[in-house]
């Protein structure tokens, strides 16, 4: 129902994403609710979440694409900018959206941030502080979490 | 060059004084229309002495629209991207020349004024547009200077989204991520509905007046006029168009003779506490004799109880009126505040509940007395009806808002005068006790006296003596509380310069003289060791450490404890 007057953007954005796929990166839209996105993203290579397949979800809401997409971790991750709820701080999902924007280039910058945690711009204040005292410490729990938690079994 | 000037204030008192208007023929008196004209010209003078001026919504549209156009010229760019500019740079226009002849092209890059598209499609007749993806004939796309090009309806919704936004939308940029291209306001005038360009013009009003570090809102509730200040030299005491006076510097009210630190420190207090004080004071406070209880809807101090009881008393210290008079002493003594309770012996623990009690009744004293200053200031407000040709009774109730709102915040001042500063906690409490009975006495004439001729219906022969006596007053109370406020605002340094003297001082003010500034008073005597030069013709001694004068029999200061 929700479905029947989704906008066309929506519809090709979805059909772009399915049929060719950022690497690393996939998004695949619920039976339900179209608006509503599975989204899987691997973890970036040489950083602490190498090897690690990480789930997340993707909302897309009414006012999509004048407004930024909602986007959480489903997976525990230890890094700077993400809470324990999986809250992302992230500029373009934020005061930088813009309507040009995309899912693929949100779910890239993801990726991105992955690969260059912000200590500076914290979300996860005793995690960023980890990060700026002890670097290696931190990365190292960062590779353990992914271990233990986004092992992708 | 300065040449000598007269001050208008004391030719007004001049005429005043020779103006018999009981027995002349109003209007044709030469002293009258004297008085009339130098009234008009004191009030000129005031608005040229003005660091400030009031700003009406017509006048900022005006002054913004002189800003732009200034720039746009002198940088022969467009008038919306002068504006911009303007906005970036908060509105301050030698700020845009400076960074523009400096380095044009950092600011474009900065603020986002392209001076070419940075895309171009000479060739297509059909683009794409990067929100919905749909294919547009060109003439049907829009783009900023950039040159993106996007759909009308995606730029509406862009636009619509970013004004709903908030204020944000004047600095709107191409919705291009990698793009930072401003958007001019001709586009949201194309593109944006009826009430979103209202709303956006409002934001843009509002900008010239909250982005500009030289102009400030009017913080009273409901009032449009805003504030051009020019810093440097002078109070910051503004009063509006709306007849609001607040502080320019913190925006609180005006609050002279208090500094903004004192009236942040106060008003913290206040709310921290506030809800004992509420208590405490909610609104009435029973009659001292029969118990009823009274609230105070109108006028001065002196209460009269309703018949039977019919008794008299002071509505600040409950004590009967009849003891408020120069025969006990001091005129108005009930701004008094004595921190000694001299009598009885206290052992430690007793010493200090009374201590903490103290505290809490000083606060309560000041406190109370600052919030009956402040209601009387609100009645007066409502009182003050102009009527043209009754302009000395407007004045006399303006001075009165005006007193009470200075008298208020001394005791705010009071509160936070250091205790053991005897000398000068004397001479301000005598001050402050002069300004009161002083500001009373024009309260009761411009209320009580006022209310016969109102509800007399033939123009009274009289009228013309209440005329006088009223602007006479509120001259009179204007120059004591600019003295007062003055002497204030030099943290009463005559008592540190004529510590010595203070005795001659103090004797002064007992004296009941009304000039006030009685610290200017000569030094005749210096402090002399001999004891009997501190003892005056009714035998009282003055504490060598406080200047109290003690009566005789007492061999311990009544005011300080100290022995004599």
């Amino acid at each position: 129902m929700a479905n029947s007057n989704l906008p066309r953007r929506i519809i090709k954005e979805t059909q772009r994403l399915l049929s060719e796929p950022a690497p690393g990166i996939s998004a695949s839209p619920s039976e339900e609710n179209m608006r509503y996105f599975n989204v899987m993203i691997l973890g970036p290579t040489q950083s602490p979440y190498e090897g690690g397949v990480f789930k997340l979800e993707l909302f897309l809401p009414e006012e999509y694409p004048m407004a930024a997409p909602k986007v959480r971790f489903l997976t525990k991750i230890y890094h700077p900018n993400i809470d324990k709820l999986g809250r992302i701080c992230l500029d373009i999902l934020k005061d930088k959206w813009s309507p040009a924007l995309q899912i693929r280039t949100v779910l890239l910058s993801i990726q991105a941030l992955l690969s260059a945690p912000n200590p500076d711009d914290p979300l996860s204040e005793n995690i960023a502080k980890h990060w700026k005292s002890n670097e290696a410490e931190a990365v190292e729990t960062a590779k353990e979490w992914t271990r233990l938690y986004a092992s992708g079994v | 060059m300065m040449s000598p000037r007269i001050d208008t204030r004391d030719l007004v008192a001049f005429l005043l004084k020779h103006l018999d208007l009981g027995k002349s023929k109003a209007k044709t008196d030469p002293y009258r229309r004297m008085l009339c004209a130098l009234i008009v010209v004191s009030k000129d003078e005031k608005s040229l002495l003005q660091n400030y001026t009031v700003l009406t919504e017509s006048d900022i549209r005006q002054h913004q629209e002189e800003d732009i156009v200034r720039i746009s010229t002198v940088l022969s760019i467009p008038k919306v991207a002068a504006s911009i500019l303007l906005r970036y740079h908060n509105w301050s226009v030698s700020k845009v020349h400076d960074e523009w002849f400096a380095d044009e092209g950092k600011v474009r890059r900065a603020v986002g004024l392209p001076e070419k598209p940075v895309v171009e499609y000479p060739y297509a007749s059909e683009l794409n547009c990067g929100i919905c993806f749909e294919t547009y004939p060109r003439d049907k796309m829009h783009a900023a200077a950039c040159g993106h090009p996007f759909c009308s309806s995606c730029w509406a919704g862009y636009i619509s989204t970013a004004i709903n936004d908030g204020p944000g939308c004047l600095m709107l940029r191409c919705p291009d991520p990698s793009c930072s291209a401003v958007v001019f306001q001709d586009m949201i005038n194309d593109l944006a509905s009826y009430e979103e360009k209202e709303k956006y013009l409002r934001y843009f009003l509002r900008s010239y007046v909250e982005d500009n570090r030289k102009t400030k809102w009017c913080p009273a509730p409901g009032c449009d006029y805003a504030i051009n200040f020019i810093v440097g030299g002078g109070s910051y005491d503004v009063t509006c168009h709306c007849s609001y006076s607040f502080c320019w510097n913190c925006t609180e009210e005006a609050h002279r003779p208090v500094d903004c630190g004192t009236v942040s420190k106060w008003i913290m207090k206040n709310s921290a506490e506030s809800e004992n004080m509420n208590w405490i004071l909610a609104n009435s406070k029973p009659c001292p004799k029969c118990k009823r209880p009274i609230e105070k809807n109108q006028g001065c101090m002196h209460i009269t109880c309703t018949p039977p009881c019919k008794f008299e008393f002071c509505w600040l210290c409950l004590g009967a009126w009849s003891d408020h008079g120069e025969r006990t002493g001091g005129f108005y003594a009930c701004n008094r505040y004595e921190t000694a309770k001299q009598e009885g012996v206290y052992d430690e623990a007793e010493k200090r509940r009374e201590m903490a009690k103290n505290s809490l009744e000083r606060y309560t004293h000041y406190y109370e007395r600052w919030a009956t200053n402040q209601s009387l200031e609100k009645l007066s407000d409502i009182q003050c009806q102009p009527e043209s040709q009754l302009k000395f009774i407007t004045e006399a109730w303006l001075q009165i808002v005006e007193c009470r709102r200075v008298l208020k915040w001394t005791y705010a001042y009071g509160y936070y005068l250091p205790e053991h500063e005897n000398a000068k906690r004397q001479f301000f409490e005598y001050l402050q006790g002069e300004a009161e009975s002083g500001l009373e006495r024009l309260h009761q004439c411009a209320e009580k006296e006022l209310q016969v001729y109102l509800n007399d219906e033939d123009p009274s022969k009289d009228f013309n003596e209440f005329r006088t006596k009223l602007a006479g007053l509120t001259s009179v109370t204007r120059n004591y509380f600019e003295n007062l406020v003055r002497a204030l605002e030099n943290g009463l340094s005559d008592v540190d310069s004529h510590g010595a003297c203070s005795r001659t001082v103090s004797s002064k003010c007992l004296g009941g003289s009304s000039k006030g500034r009685g610290g200017r008073g000569k030094a005749t005597t210096s402090r002399s060791s001999s004891s009997s030069r501190n003892i005056d013709d009714l035998g009282h001694w003055s504490c060598e450490h406080c200047t109290f004068a003690n009566v005789k029999s007492a061999s311990v200061c009544q005011m300080c404890q100290q022995r004599r």
